[in-house]
């Protein structure tokens, strides 16, 4: 995607046999078993997998954003050099600056009750970019962050509520609001599923020439492999808390070696002729009726696995 | 927003027109006679006659009702049978009084239910967090009359602290207060941890913290700017009943509000008297209700700018 990066300089995010356990009801659950890998400055590391498989649960261990007191953390994260396992407190040190979270659904990732301007302020604030008594510079530093994530009338927008703009909007207000304190990392946890396919391209985008312009790392937690080769260098698939398979994204989608990243890839729907022959499989009108609408954006199509 | 407005004024008014209407009715339905009730039980029949008379009250029930509604629209509900004065007049020298002990009850109520809950919200499952959860049931438990009469024992009896009754010094005060708080303080406390707990586990909570916001921040901006709205409401709608009268604990500690006013009104079915007290105290609160409609907007910008998000 980008340039090639130098693996000589430390890594943005190094995880090393990381491990989550979850403390339920029915017992201790393993979520994240003896999890490894990397990511430099200007790379795309993607884990996929299925509903359940501990990728999302692997992205908020890293963050530190599952329930203290029900998830026990193992093994080394270090970001940006800081081990944020080994000291609970670590992660203060990270968050709002060289770390950032773009969360799975923008419509209850900002507080209702709050304009968009204040969150984007007090993010402001946190990065220590401008002062909170300089009402003129947070308004400068608030429009300009506004408008590199193509937000029309910037200054307009900060004066209205999250129940006034749409899912789009929403997602590149809170990539606004994660680019507040230049972060190194981008952590982003499924940031299109919540939203219309029709602007799915359009954030993707966006973290694209983000990428391109900053040099910024990108974790991408996804269960959709046309996202996942569109934007990634790397590839881990993720199964029952493990990888199963990692690598580069075209040897990972040419020639995957497990059965769980060939179904993976199988249920990437394809865009083709309308298969009306009564051979097809029970079932697959219906599947190919929703798959086609689920890849409207050519972005996305293009990856469609051809078996 | 005109138009809300007065759509709400047209419904409170109906309401409070219903409600004196309903009582009207009520009150001549129940037993008692009150004539019997004012010039005594020796009263000879003639007596009795002479004194319906002079209250209009050997009318037909429609007259009467037809007099009362003439005298709703003056704002004049008659004499008092007892207090031998206008009947408004009476309740309204009653009014601060139960004015001032809802208001110190509200206060203290929010001044210790808010941090109280989210307290607890901040430490779920803890042993000290059901010790307080424990205490907050055994408050809702307690009938007032009992606790009232518990601190007056306490605090006026075994250790004179306060005055028993009456509202002779501000801590005359203090008593009442704490005997209508300490219901509504288990009340509203678990609400709000409710709503605190709720909101903690919210995304928005989350992500927030995500981007560095300190823990105080994340609690009272975030977990509690989304749980005022329904607190507010809830102590908006306890403060406007208790200005119908906190009947019970006016009572006990012989407060001179309207709560123990129209306990000696039903006693003596003095009826102008009744239907006045009835009138104010549901002016007053269908008037507060309104208030808490208006200042919604204010709180939530959702129902402030209503609904615009589309693709």
């Amino acid at each position: 995607m980008t340039a090639q990066p130098t693996f000589t300089e430390q890594p943005l995010l190094e995880v090393r046999d990381f491990q989550v356990e979850l403390i339920t009801d029915a017992g201790i659950i393993r979520a994240v078993d003896s999890v490894s890998f990397s990511i430099h400055r200007g790379e795309t590391v993607t884990i996929i997998g299925e509903s359940g498989s501990g990728k999302s649960t692997t992205a908020m261990g890293i963050l530190r954003l599952l329930p203290e007191d029900l998830a026990v953390l193992s093994g080394t994260v270090l970001i940006d050099g800081v081990d944020i396992t080994a000291d609970p407190k670590a992660i203060d040190k990270v968050r709002g600056k060289t770390l950032a979270l773009i969360p799975q659904d923008p419509m209850t990732a900002l507080s209702p009750v709050h304009s968009i301007g204040s969150q984007l302020f007090e993010a402001i604030r946190i990065a220590g970019a401008a002062s909170a008594k300089d009402k003129g510079a947070l308004q400068a530093r608030a429009v300009r962050l506004l408008e590199q994530v193509h937000i029309p009338t910037p200054e307009k927008q900060l004066k209205k509520y999250p129940h006034q703009l749409s899912g789009g909007m929403l997602q590149r207000v809170l990539i606004a609001i994660a680019l507040a304190s230049e972060p190194q990392l981008l952590v982003a946890d499924e940031p299109t599923s919540a939203l219309d396919v029709t602007v799915q391209g359009g954030i993707l985008d966006l973290l694209l020439e983000l990428q391109e312009q900053r040099g910024i790392g990108i974790l991408m937690i996804t269960h959709d492999l046309g996202v996942a080769r569109l934007i990634s260098d790397r590839i881990h698939v993720m199964k029952d808390g493990s990888f199963v398979e990692s690598g580069e994204v075209q040897q990972i989608v040419d020639h995957p070696a497990t059965d769980y990243t060939r179904a993976l890839l199988a249920a990437v729907p394809v865009l083709g002729p309308w298969d009306e022959t009564p051979a097809a499989a029970p079932g697959r009108h219906a599947a190919n009726a929703t798959g086609s609408s689920a890849t409207s954006d050519p972005a996305l199509t293009q990856t469609g696995a051809k078996p | 927003m005109t138009n809300y407005i007065l759509k709400r004024l047209g419904q409170g008014l109906l309401t409070v027109f219903l409600t004196v209407s309903t009582v009207f009715i009520l009150i001549r339905m129940a037993p008692g006679d009150p004539a019997v009730s004012y010039a005594g039980p020796l009263a000879s029949n003639e007596q009795l006659a002479a004194v319906r008379e002079q209250f209009g009250l050997d009318r037909p029930v429609l007259e009467q009702y037809w007099i009362f509604l003439q005298q709703l629209f003056t704002g004049n509900l008659g004499q008092s049978y007892s207090f031998q004065a206008p009947a408004m007049q009476v309740v309204a020298e009653r009014m601060p009084y139960t004015l001032t002990l809802a208001t110190a009850a509200i206060l203290l109520t929010a001044v210790v239910a808010i941090p109280l809950g989210v307290w607890m919200s901040r430490r779920p499952d803890t042993g000290k967090e059901l010790g307080v959860n424990v205490l907050t049931i055994a408050g809702q438990s307690m009938p007032d009359f009992w606790t009232g009469i518990m601190l007056l024992t306490g605090f006026a009896v075994l250790v004179p602290i306060f005055p028993a009754s009456g509202f002779a010094t501000w801590g005359g005060l203090v008593l009442p207060t704490i005997t209508i708080a300490i219901l509504q303080i288990a009340l509203i406390s678990r609400m709000v941890r409710r709503e605190m707990t709720n909101n903690l586990a919210a995304p928005f909570l989350t992500v927030a913290r995500s981007r560095g916001v300190r823990s105080s921040a994340l609690t009272w901006r975030y977990a509690m700017g989304n749980s005022a709205i329904p607190v507010f409401t809830a102590l908006g709608t306890r403060f406007a009943a208790m200005l119908n009268g906190v009947v019970v604990v006016e009572v006990v500690f012989a407060w001179p509000g309207v709560g123990s006013l129209i306990v000696r009104a039903l006693e003596t079915r003095d009826y102008p008297l009744i239907q006045a007290t009835v009138l104010l105290t549901a002016l007053l609160a269908v008037g507060v209700q309104l208030l808490i409609d208006l200042a919604y907007p204010l709180l939530d910008p959702r129902v402030r700018l209503g609904k615009a998000a589309t693709a």
